[in-house]
């Protein structure tokens, strides 16, 4: 999963397994709300890494990955915007 | 249309119950999540960018209106109140919750249907033309053979954990509406001295690796149509890639072999391998085709009803063709209206239809591969009540086969394979060319659209392909020319570098502009005309004339 | 490890030998043998009419001598992951083709879901950890028998 992350700041953010929806870390657990995350810092990885696998392990959430953040905190790419914010149509 | 026998519901009961043991397993940690991935994938369960997506088989696109409510119901229920309707004919929920799955599929074997096998690597549901049984020109009707097909491809034991996905496509006559030539399998009833049988193609797809199907079989009796499919499959699962997703569909081994190399080996399969019990008697052929009779239809000199309503002229004109039995006729319901998501419906659209399919078709509804509908069998004269009905949901808009009529896939807005997002480009494209009139003018237009180079959108056959690329976190989109999913199959060229999104649609008037330019009276579509020039002419209009560099 | 046939759960009879004990005099009734160790000891077990396994990798199924193999007693196939297909057709060739009679036996990683499938391709039996025991019956239970091929 590490592999071939760039930048700085992250969030560590799932699937939970039960329902599929979007779940972020927080210091209180998993949650919704991206803008509760803990911001982790590159040389935190591995053990957030680890924290993920065993979440995974205890079936309460899945395809867990790291979240690049811009400069200004926000999330960077589009494609994890789109995550966090949902479908940008009208259904 | 085909209904169940009682085995076909209990072995539809029995697999409810056991996905419903796998889910169990699942959440007890009995199962990883790599070993439960194939197994919910095989149900139809993917997981996407918000949430989980079930694909909800449509088996070659037939429907009930019972079905059809059923859907509807499911999306109120257990979705957020649409579905989409797919290039393989069909039917997606982006929002289940896996809990609640098995509840489900078990709502959904109340009605006969089910999510098998619309993902994973087995083979997938076999698509056709949704003009079946229609058509005068038609040799014989294909989906009793893809009944026939699905039947032997679900929960095969032999190939249910192949290199990749599988598919396979039925036509019933020349013209190819169902894209099969960019099937791994894609098969065409044909006549050869008065018996009737299976011109056979394999190799085709899009994807990264476009490739158009190949001949294998010039002629296949029917009777054999099981034992030489088990050739193929038996041949692709041992020898195809499996060491690399993107060199593992059968089209990858059919051009690293040869089709001269493929083909005999999957002839000694034919002939080594095959099984008595395969074989196809005459007696479950026309057991299998008493399904597919055509309702009562008695042919009449009904005309349609003419009014004096330009818009329910234009719908006639565009989306309404004749039925082969005379005094009805065939409607296309586009789900391509402006401001929409292509290929969406609503639940209130849903149960509308329903009514509506219930008291004007034969309670009958298709889905076609380019994510529209069908009513097969309406009476002429009934025409404008149902235009009217139809227009109350916002089901009328009269754009079959023109420019705005376009294949898209869900692109970024649902997909995490997705490099760009594809709707607002359909969505653009609709509103700037939602005028019948300035459509017509154009012509006959497929632009498809994909929101990465998987090509769900079927952008490599499309007159226009539309492409979305990431570009140093920017949408964009490359645009492809010449393409064609018809019988005169063509994987469409790249006409240049890409355009940002703002950019596309003064590219596509540039590319419009140069095919007014050179098109010679009005049946001068734009494939001809770009058969015609080539793509010379249309990248030196766009290029020389776009100053800003993608 | 158990070995389950069908529902039944059967003494093994079969042992892998070490690489590094492979010596001819080794070889006995029920020694599970390589594709190439059985190569090289194939007239020593015809000679004296032991009972011979031989076991090939999932990835190693498709492209090996059937003919050969299936002059074996017991054939195995270690599933080095479940998802491979390729032992499935393998069975099918081996049973069909090469009219192999003897007993065909899936190791490695194989799902309980996969039990139906294996049976009905021409796989006898299941190499499994004990204590999933349970799951493998439960499945197979709620097999029903009813199936689309013949």
């Amino acid at each position: 999963m590490v592999k071939k992350l760039q930048g700085e700041t992250f969030l560590l953010s799932a699937n939970e397994l039960r329902s599929g929806k979007v779940v972020f870390f927080t210091s209180k657990g998993w949650s919704s709300s991206s803008s509760e995350a803990i911001k982790i810092k590159v040389d935190e990885i591995d053990r957030y890494e680890e924290i993920s696998i065993k979440e995974e392990k205890k079936c309460i959430i899945i395809s867990p990955k790291f979240v690049e953040l811009d400069d200004f905190g926000n999330i960077k790419n589009l494609r994890d915007k789109i995550r966090n914010s949902g479908i940008t149509i009208k259904i | 249309m085909y209904k169940y026998s009682d085995i076909d519901k209990k072995i539809i009961a029995s697999r409810v119950k056991q996905f419903e043991n796998q889910v169990n397993r699942r959440l007890e940690g009995k199962l990883t999540e790599e070993e439960f991935k194939p197994l919910r994938l095989m149900n139809g369960l993917y997981l996407q960018l918000h949430a989980y997506m079930l694909r909800i088989a449509i088996p070659y696109g037939e429907l009930s209106s019972k079905q059809l409510r059923k859907i509807a119901f499911i999306a109120d229920k257990y979705d957020k109140g649409y579905g989409h309707f797919t290039t393989r004919q069909n039917i997606q929920f982006n929002w289940p919750k896996l809990l609640e799955v098995p509840e489900i599929l078990s709502e959904l074997s109340s009605v006969e249907m089910h999510a098998i096998q619309t993902s994973g690597n087995c083979i997938r549901n076999i698509s056709s033309d949704h003009l079946a049984g229609l058509t005068l020109n038609e040799i014989e009707d294909p989906r009793p053979w893809c009944e026939i097909i699905r039947k032997w491809s679900t929960f095969h034991p032999e190939f249910s954990f192949l290199p990749r996905k599988f598919k396979i496509a039925v036509i019933g006559c020349a013209e190819d509406r169902a894209a099969m030539l960019v099937h791994d399998i894609g098969l065409r009833i044909i006549k050869r001295k008065n018996q009737v049988g299976f011109e056979i193609f394999v190799g085709g797809g899009q994807g990264r690796t476009p490739i158009i199907g190949k001949k294998i079989r010039d002629f296949l009796p029917k009777k054999d149509i099981l034992n030489y499919l088990e050739a193929i499959l038996t041949t692709y699962n041992q020898e195809g890639r499996r060491d690399n997703i993107y060199k593992a569909r059968i089209k990858i081994l059919v051009r690293e072999f040869g089709i001269e190399k493929f083909r005999s080996l999957v002839e000694e399969n034919f002939s080594k391998l095959s099984n008595k019990e395969l074989e196809i008697d005459d007696k479950s052929i026309e057991e299998i085709f008493g399904f597919f009779r055509l309702p009562p239809l008695k042919p009449n000199t009904n005309q349609i009803p003419s009014k004096n309503n330009h818009e329910y002229q234009n719908w006639i004109k565009q989306n309404v063709i004749p039925h082969k039995i005379q005094g009805y006729s065939i409607v296309q319901i586009s789900l391509k209206a402006p401001k929409k998501p292509p290929g969406d419906a609503t639940s209130n659209q849903m149960i509308a239809l329903a009514e509506i399919s219930e008291k004007f078709s034969f309670s009958e509804i298709r889905v076609t591969h380019e994510q529209n509908l069908v009513l097969p069998h309406v009476s002429n004269e009934e025409l404008f009540n149902l235009w009217n009905q139809l227009k109350i949901q916002n089901l009328a808009t009269p754009n079959l086969g023109l420019i705005t009529d376009t294949i898209c896939c869900p692109g970024m807005d649902y997909c995490a394979l997705a490099t760009a997002r594809s709707i607002p480009i359909s969505q653009k494209i609709s509103s700037h060319f939602n005028n019948y009139l300035k459509q017509k003018e154009i012509g006959d237009l497929k632009i498809k659209i994909s929101g990465c180079i998987n090509a769900c959108g079927h952008h490599h056959v499309g007159n226009i392909g539309i492409l979305g690329l990431d570009r140093k976190g920017q949408e964009f989109y490359q645009i492809t020319l010449g393409g064609s999913a018809k019988e005169d199959a063509a994987i469409g060229e790249i006409v240049g570098p890409s355009f940002s999104e703002n950019d596309l649609i003064d590219a596509i008037e540039k590319i419009l502009d140069t095919y007014k330019k050179h098109k010679r009276d009005k049946s001068d579509d734009f494939l001809s005309v770009f058969r015609r020039i080539g793509i010379k002419e249309f990248k030196k209009d766009l290029y020389d004339n776009f100053t800003k560099k993608a | 490890m158990i070995i389950l046939q069908k529902k039944h759960e059967h003494k093994n009879h079969y042992k892998k030998i070490k690489e590094q004990d492979f010596l001819e005099k080794n070889i006995r009734n029920g020694s599970i043998l390589s594709i190439s160790q059985w190569r090289e000891a194939k007239h020593l077990v015809q000679e004296q009419k032991i009972d011979v396994a031989v076991e090939l990798s999932s990835n190693a199924c498709s492209l090996s001598d059937k003919d050969e193999i299936s002059k074996a007693a017991m054939v195995q196939i270690n599933f080095e992951t479940f998802k491979d297909g390729r032992p499935f057709t393998f069975a099918k060739i081996l049973r069909k083709k090469h009219n192999f009679k003897g007993e065909l036996r899936a190791v490695g990683h194989v799902l309980p879901d996969q039990f139906v499938f294996l049976i009905r391709c021409g796989f006898d039996s299941v190499e499994i950890k004990e204590e999933d025991k349970d799951i493998w019956l439960e499945i197979l239970e709620m097999d029903e028998g009813l199936y689309y091929q013949p």
